[in-house]
């Protein structure tokens, strides 16, 4: 095998162990107290509410555009009735948390990196702790909370929006009432489709506040350093949505709740 | 009228003041580069304590192992009678509420306004504190460092010197007994450096703190010692006050002065 491959194998081994090494960290401090509610709660509020336009236009966009796109594919055979029932399906099951946690990686998880290892970089993180804070708790713990909290809540909307924009996009041939559209939509949907699309979404916040904040928290010292914290945080955050989520696919089918 | 006294000498240690600092044997290397050999320092309470030394010859590796940053191989680091690195976390917090630390960047953290700076440990240790008292020990401290003025700034929105001051005025917050020094003069102008300088001695006079002050700066050293060592080579080279150091003809101790 060649040397270089062997470097990069090792690399990748030590980030493994250092990502899992964080999370023991992770759940270690963060159920002891002393507890910090009042950044827990700052955080929600950048993380949840500062994202939410930006998750809300994307998915309206992405209920638009599936459902214009599906359309002939259902003409051909005839099936445009089941249009509502087709994009509740593939928004609710899968476009809906996957986007939405791509976006998040993207815009959550390089600014958390980026923040965290500008604070390192600037030794504010080493002045937190020799003031008697513990910053690992204040900045860490409370960040990855809040990512792994507000997701689902982010989905859900996102869920709500896409499936308001696909009733839009019915509209544009065809003339169908909201109360017809959203009846459709729930009755083609059940209990298995909805309860592992929102439990994967926890797993999905919980992933990108956890790399974002492993990536600025042990960023190298230098400017160049907060730029590759802040990029790899969304290449690896957005590489393990995509993992978490076939493994969620896999548990959701022996469960036997496809 | 402004009666603010001016102090332009270090106030003098009492010869029978205790030891408060012992640092002995001390070794500390990052790789092959062994930059701590057996380093021994002692602080006597009330006194001013300058360490000098070449870029990169350890110092401020040396009082990051006081405050628990860095730990060492070898050796012991005792502050008000306890070894930091025997300490668990509670134990070693406790202590370093009563060390004041100011970083050579003075590590303001640059989300927060100049009162949030100062607001942080104090709100942190002395909970019970209400909000006017918060806001009169702000204050109090702004003005020990002359910038009253500037509590509703951004850190982005100062100058270096004033950070430098901001930084100090948030380590007294808090009243440590000793204060550690990290280049407090280091890209500053000369006549800025020289009023931090003279800071650094009122506060002494004021508060009666003991610190250690880890500097290439001359004029700083001359202003502010009581007594000066010099670190070469890992290990505490030669101690005295500035004037006998001032008179050393060794070739190792020569340039500082020249």
């Amino acid at each position: 095998m060649p040397k270089k491959s062997v470097s990069a194998f090792k690399e990748f081994l030590w980030e493994v162990g250092g990502i899992s090494d964080f999370t023991i960290r992770f759940f270690r401090e963060g159920f002891k107290p002393r507890y910090e509610w009042s950044e827990l709660g700052r955080q929600c509020f950048i993380i949840g509410y500062k994202t939410l336009p930006l998750v809300g236009v994307t998915a309206f966009i992405m209920g638009l555009v599936l459902t214009v796109q599906s359309r002939p594919t259902l003409e051909e055979f005839g099936a445009e009735s089941y249009l509502p029932a087709m994009v509740a399906l593939s928004v609710i099951r899968e476009i809906g948390p996957v986007i939405t946690a791509l976006i998040c990686a993207g815009k959550i998880g390089s600014s958390i990196g980026a923040e965290l290892g500008s604070m390192k970089v600037t030794e504010q993180i080493d002045a937190m702790e020799v003031s008697g804070t513990n910053p690992f708790k204040y900045l860490v713990v409370t960040r990855v909370a809040a990512c792994t909290l507000m997701l689902p809540l982010l989905v859900i909307i996102a869920d709500l929006i896409s499936l308001y924009a696909a009733y839009v996009g019915v509209n544009i041939k065809d003339v169908v009432s909201i109360d017809l559209f959203f009846s459709q939509v729930f009755n083609s949907l059940v209990f298995g489709d909805v309860l592992p699309a929102l439990i994967k979404t926890y797993f999905f916040g919980f992933a990108i506040g956890i790399i974002g904040c492993y990536k600025g928290y042990n960023s190298m010292k230098g400017t160049e350093g907060v730029g590759i914290a802040a990029n790899s945080a969304v290449v690896v955050s957005s590489l393990v949505v995509f993992i978490l989520d076939l493994i969620a696919v896999q548990i959701a089918e022996i469960m036997g709740l496809t | 009228m402004d009666t603010k006294v001016i102090h332009h000498f270090p106030k003098p240690v009492d010869p029978n003041a205790p030891n408060i600092v012992a640092i002995k044997d001390l070794y500390k290397s990052f790789g092959d580069n062994h930059v701590l050999k057996g380093f021994d320092l002692n602080l006597r309470k009330g006194e001013n304590l300058v360490v000098l030394g070449k870029s990169g010859s350890g110092k401020s590796v040396l009082i990051k192992c006081m405050v628990g940053l860095l730990y060492p191989e070898k050796g012991m680091v005792e502050v008000f009678d306890k070894n930091i690195p025997k300490l668990d976390r509670d134990e070693l917090d406790h202590i370093r509420v009563k060390i004041g630390f100011l970083f050579q960047s003075s590590a303001l953290y640059d989300s927060m306004t100049v009162r949030e700076n100062l607001e942080f440990p104090l709100r942190r240790h002395w909970i019970s504190k209400t909000r006017a008292e918060v806001d009169e020990l702000v204050l109090e401290a702004l003005e020990n460092v002359g910038l009253k003025h500037a509590v509703d700034l951004m850190p982005s929105e100062l100058s270096g010197g004033m950070r430098k001051r901001i930084g100090l005025a948030r380590t007294l917050i808090l009243k440590p007994d000793i204060i550690l020094y990290d280049e407090p003069t280091t890209g500053l102008d000369p006549i800025t450096s020289r009023e931090i300088s003279n800071l650094i001695v009122d506060i002494q006079h004021k508060y009666n703190t003991s610190s250690i002050i880890i500097t290439h700066d001359m004029a700083c050293a001359k202003i502010v010692s009581n007594r000066v060592i010099v670190l070469v080579n890992g290990i505490k080279f030669i101690e005295g006050t500035y004037d006998e150091l001032e008179k050393s003809t060794d070739p190792q101790i020569k340039p500082f002065f020249e």
